[in-house]
């Protein structure tokens, strides 16, 4: 799943789940309002459901991190083929070579920052993330990813790193 | 309504305990966080406003007043009057200060004044501008716009605050160590595992006296000990900016100091929210006129929460994964955890929401308050628990999702405890009525419906990847950033009411009414909210509409390019890639950089620009070897043949 599909999963279980909790709120609210006596005597009988409470909590956590912990970044290696394309990041530009880049063929962005963290950000020319990796002084960080369009990408800088910063942009070619 | 007939479900203190101690820094704590939050409130506003091009501030002070902003707000508002009012509740449910806690709590105010004072005299005349995070090593690399003694006076104002932190720490656990705990064995860990309700699961291992320790005091001792374990490191890594400022040698490993400033930064997070959720605990049993629903499994929560708050750094790095590191492995781990301390949250809203449940809560602004803050806990959490998975953090990380989401959790998850404590508590720390209820629900209710829509827009521009702290955002955010103009406007004046409300009850001006009838009712407040809305709305549309009129008759300015010398057009085209806009100004070019010089103003010949280029100087990095010296040559024909002014 590529994160243009991870971020519908994510807007729509957002939407349901605060749509959830809003009918819960007003819910609470809504029963304060009647004259009657209150529950006193549920007093115990809540303080004892909070322990079905709780494994409900554990199990949806659960759930939640067996669903999403195989789309991490972590663990990607190019294959033999791949473009390998240094970058460097510098306050307050991003040194991308010349040299276009082929659609279709991976691409292993080797990123270094010269003085201090940036994060390597591409969008695409309809202004979608396609993805972003931090890049810190005194390491490289290496990112695999295949453009499947040609055209031109757009990179910002995502971690903020001074005065320059948001004109901390440039263009990436890729042709097919 | 009166709700006499109930018996008062925390006890009165008996008669010769000692409040006033505590009454009288609490205030002192409240009044100067809330003067703090008219500063950094302002600021804030301004910030939005310049991003929408209204009174727009230039690069550097935008990115200087962001840095108070964050600084001011989190910790000079938030954390500041949490830290007062925590003594406060403390001493509501028997625990008031003694003498060592009340020199200790002394001392705190005087260092986060201080150091509050520091950080915006940095920011605000010196122009520092390193983000509130200051991710090292940026302290250290002003770029021109800051230099090694602003850096070394920024760091140290920053560590007064945190020894503020550690002392307020001191003051919280001689406060809930002491005789009123009641614990029968008396060794200082046995004492620390009472206060943090470790007697609910395991009776006689952490016995006490007469009765269970009160659940207010377990947030607040748990804080206390984490928050010293989190600044110490953070602490050492401040000095050694300090030293790093006035002797460049030495260093720190980026990747470590990363790891030490998010150790500090994610608990730091709680030194808001537990202190809050002991006020939640406080209140929220009080106005719902019944004890708070609690199973013995809440202590067991806590019991992961004081663990775990120290184990979960990683997750404000998941993007971090350097070749040869082990911070993917860090990462992955981390997440398991991190999900692990939302049980506190979840288990204690859980409580809350149904201690509320079919009482006859008693609403008034100050309750309401809280209810409201309760919510805004909940959907930020719903929010928080996507920044803490991986899949879901690579596309939000450091976008305005991010800003949406802690807006909406500090000001209203955590700000509206501040907010309704002031109002329950004003009046008891001045012995005077509450000036106009009605001003108090109005201000309530308009700054959480629009601090919500403030933090949806941010959230919605975060999942269309809109970056945060970006002086101007990219064309496309323009429209989502002038719809936050009147909202944040409208936020900002609803604060004027909070101020006015506070003056007027510490001068004494109130008449004790206690009911929101008429122009307070909630009727009229959701109709007045509507009303407001719908002219923040209807205003922004309306200047969208002459906005776009006008641009589409205005003839782009272009600029002819027949004539060009061939290194002209190489000197234009590797300006652009060489990414010299980022810095620069030059009409001919499109580029409008603020951090180095202006070409039009400047007009350098080209023997300068080759030299400056090639060698680089003061925060311009040289690019020979990365430029070619034909390229080099081509941006100088093309920088000194298009000055202003040159043809």
């Amino acid at each position: 799943m590529g994160l243009s599909g991870l971020t519908a999963v994510l807007e729509i279980s957002f939407t349901i789940v605060c749509v959830l909790g809003i009918v819960f709120v007003i819910g609470i609210a809504r029963s304060t309002r009647g004259d009657g006596p209150t529950l006193a005597t549920d007093q115990a009988a809540l303080g004892e459901r909070e322990k079905t409470w709780f494994a409900v909590v554990v199990v949806l956590l659960v759930s939640v991190l067996v669903a999403t912990i195989f789309f991490t970044p972590y663990g990607r290696s190019a294959g033999s083929d791949a473009q390998v394309v240094e970058v460097q990041g510098l306050q307050f530009a991003w040194i991308v070579p010349n040299t276009p880049i082929k659609a279709g063929r991976q691409v292993e962005f080797v990123i270094t920052s010269k003085d201090v963290n940036h994060s390597f950000a591409v969008y695409n020319s309809a202004g979608t993330m396609l993805f972003q990796t931090q890049v810190m002084p005194g390491y490289t960080t290496k990112y695999v990813y295949t453009f499947h369009k040609p055209g031109t990408y757009h990179v910002l800088c995502l971690e903020y790193c001074g005065v320059g910063h948001a004109n901390m942009q440039a263009d990436l070619k890729v042709e097919a | 309504m009166s709700h006499n007939h109930r018996a008062p479900v925390i006890e009165p203190l008996g008669p010769g305990a000692d409040l006033d101690r505590s009454r009288s820094l609490a205030l002192r704590y409240l009044i100067a966080s809330t003067v703090i939050l008219g500063a950094s409130g302002l600021l804030g506003l301004v910030l939005r406003d310049s991003q929408a091009g209204v009174d727009r501030v230039h690069d550097g002070w935008w990115y200087a007043i962001m840095t108070a902003h964050g600084l001011g707000a989190f910790v000079g508002w938030a954390a500041f009057a949490l830290m007062g009012l925590s003594f406060w509740v403390l001493a509501q449910v028997g625990f008031p200060l003694r003498r060592a806690g009340a020199f200790l709590a002394q001392l705190t105010w005087w260092l986060m004044v201080v150091g509050v004072a520091g950080v915006v005299v940095t920011c605000l005349v010196f122009e520092f501008g390193g983000s509130w995070v200051f991710l090292y090593p940026i302290t250290l690399h002003g770029a021109g716009v800051w230099g090694k003694w602003t850096a070394f006076f920024f760091s140290g104002s920053v560590l007064l605050v945190g020894l503020a932190i550690i002392t307020w720490c001191l003051s919280i656990l001689d406060t809930v160590t002491g005789p009123a705990l009641g614990a029968v064995k008396k060794g200082i860990f046995n004492r620390l595992g009472v206060a943090m309700g470790f007697g609910y699961v395991a009776p006689k291992r952490f016995a006490t006296e007469s009765k269970s320790v009160p659940y207010s005091v377990i947030p607040l001792t748990v804080i206390a000990i984490d928050m010293i374990i989190a600044t110490l490191p953070l602490a050492v890594l401040l000095v050694e900016m300090m030293v790093q400022a006035l002797t460049p040698s030495v260093h720190v490993d980026p990747l470590l100091a990363k790891n030490i400033l998010w150790f500090f930064g994610h608990p730091v997070v709680y030194l808001l929210l537990f202190p809050s959720v002991a006020l939640y605990y406080l209140l929220v049993p009080r106005y719902a006129g019944r004890p708070l629903v609690a199973g013995n499994i809440i202590a067991v929560a806590w019991a992961i929460a004081v663990t775990a708050n120290v184990l979960v750094w990683a997750h404000h790095i998941y993007i971090d994964y350097p070749s040869g590191s082990p911070q993917a492995a860090l990462n992955v781990t981390m997440e398991p955890l991190t999900f692990s301390v939302t049980i506190v949250s979840a288990l204690s809203l859980y409580s809350l929401f149904f201690t509320i449940f079919r009482s006859r809560f008693q609403w008034n602004a100050a309750s309401t308050a809280i209810f409201l803050g309760l919510a805004s806990w909940m959907i930020a959490g719903f929010s928080g628990l996507i920044n803490a998975t991986i899949a879901f953090d690579q596309i939000i990380h450091n976008t305005l999702w991010i800003v949406g989401h802690f807006h909406q959790m500090a000001f209203l998850g955590i700000g509206f405890t501040v907010i309704g404590a002031t109002y329950a508590f004003l009046p008891q720390f001045v012995d005077k009525p509450l000036y106009s209820e009605s001003m108090a629900r109005w201000h309530v209710w308009i700054t959480f419906i629009f601090t919500m829509y403030n933090s949806s827009i941010w959230m919605y521009q975060g999942l269309l990847g809109g970056p945060r702290r970006f002086a101007i955002l990219p064309h496309r955010y323009d429209s989502m950033n002038q719809l936050a103009v009147p909202v944040s406007l409208i936020i900002g004046l609803a604060q004027i009411l909070f101020a006015w409300n506070i003056i007027q009850t510490m001068r004494g001006k109130g008449v004790g009414r206690t009911e929101g009838a008429g122009i307070g009712s909630t009727r009229a407040i959701i109709v007045g909210s509507l009303v407001l809305t719908l002219a923040s709305v209807g205003g922004w549309a309306a200047y969208r509409a002459q906005a776009s009129t006008t641009s589409s008759t205005a003839t782009p300015a272009t600029t002819t390019t027949s004539g060009e010398s061939p290194e002209f057009t190489a000197g234009k085209q590797a300006f652009a890639s060489a990414g010299c806009a980022g810095c620069h100004t030059l009409k001919a070019a499109g580029a409008a950089g603020a951090v180095g010089p202006n070409f039009d103003v400047t007009a350098p010949d080209e023997a300068k620009v080759i030299d400056r280029v090639a060698n680089g100087r003061n925060a311009m990095p040289p690019y020979k070897g990365k430029l070619t010296t034909e390229q080099i040559k081509d941006i100088a024909v093309f920088i000194s043949q298009s000055e202003e002014g040159s043809g």
